[in-house]
């Protein structure tokens, strides 16, 4: 009888050991699948990039920007509804938002006033550098 | 023989002795090092994702460039250079805005650009500055540590005017940034 308790008790102390492996394995392996595909570092590649390219471009130029890496990690339901949030210009400040409590904005110097048009469906941003005169 | 023995949390082994086997698995040191190695992974990781993007080097080249293509138009100074309201009109001209956004405390104070255009031959008699425009103060802060000072880049041309009479233009820039570049 005894012989039988103990060895029940190895067995359970085993399932808990695995138990509590797993449970913390999977903990770290969600926290850092959380990270890597956090928007917030899209927001901040993007804004940077496209004020970079607003930087350098001549008035006149067209340039168009694939954005798949921001769609796929935007908050989908978020931005579906406010896809005309998601890049914005203000004043000399490039926006972008991917998800409700996010947003990221970096400054360009080009004295400029650019148009950000986004297509969700293309996963594109066409940027517009206007004609001087226009 | 029912000796008692007293146990330490601390102790090589938490549970006694008289249980075999498993007793080393579930010992606190086990944990101890999953924790620690847990703690190494996600320190790295937050280290690494943490670090925002440095794009100042661009951005200091890419503004150098920018006035530097503002002044010399099909290989020649652009007139407007040699007259008497470039310096106050300057930013204007080469259709430049030094306004940043108003996060960290930054009130249009992170950039600064100085122009000077000398004679060729002799680079101490100035045709126009030097002069600046920005924050004065980020001059000074180049020569020490990068990481946590503004990025400067100084950078010289050669070019003519219409008349062939050659010159040197010298373009410093400093700009800070510092929070949204480094960290």
């Amino acid at each position: 009888m005894l012989k039988k308790n103990k060895r029940a008790n190895i067995l359970t102390e085993n399932v808990v050991f695995i138990i509590l492996n797993v449970v913390f394995l999977t903990i770290l392996v969600v926290f850092l699948f959380v990270k890597v595909s956090d928007g917030a570092v899209f927001e901040e590649k993007y804004s940077k990039q496209i004020a970079l390219m607003i930087d350098s471009a001549q008035p006149g130029m067209q340039i168009s920007l694939e954005v798949k890496d921001a769609v796929d990690h935007a908050e989908s339901g978020w931005l579906r509804n406010n896809f005309h949030e998601a890049f914005v210009v203000e004043d000399n400040l490039v926006k972008v938002k991917l998800s409700s409590k996010g947003g990221y904005s970096y400054s360009f110097f080009n004295d400029v006033y650019p148009v950000l048009e986004f297509y969700p469906d293309n996963e594109e941003v066409v940027i517009t550098i206007p004609k001087e005169n226009e | 023989m029912n000796k008692i023995q007293k146990t330490n949390f601390f102790s090589y082994n938490f549970f006694p002795k008289n249980r075999r086997g498993t007793d080393k698995m579930l010992s606190m040191y086990w944990f101890v090092i999953i924790f620690i190695v847990a703690a190494a992974i996600v320190y790295m990781t937050a280290l690494f994702y943490g670090k925002p993007y440095d794009v100042r080097e661009l951005e200091t080249n890419l503004l150098i460039n920018k006035v530097s293509d503002c002044l010399v138009e099909n290989g020649y100074l652009i007139n407007e250079v040699f007259v008497e309201t470039f310096k106050s009109d300057f930013l204007e001209i080469c259709n430049l805005n030094f306004n940043v956004e108003g996060s960290h405390g930054w009130k249009n104070d992170q950039y600064y650009l100085e122009l000077s255009i000398s004679e060729f031959v002799d680079q101490s008699i100035f045709i126009i500055g030097p002069f600046s425009e920005g924050n004065i103060n980020l001059r000074d802060l180049c020569s020490n540590e990068l990481n946590n000072n503004p990025f400067c880049i100084e950078k010289g041309f050669y070019s003519i005017d219409k008349e062939n009479k050659e010159y040197f233009v010298k373009i410093f820039v400093s700009l800070r940034k510092t929070e949204k570049n480094v960290r």
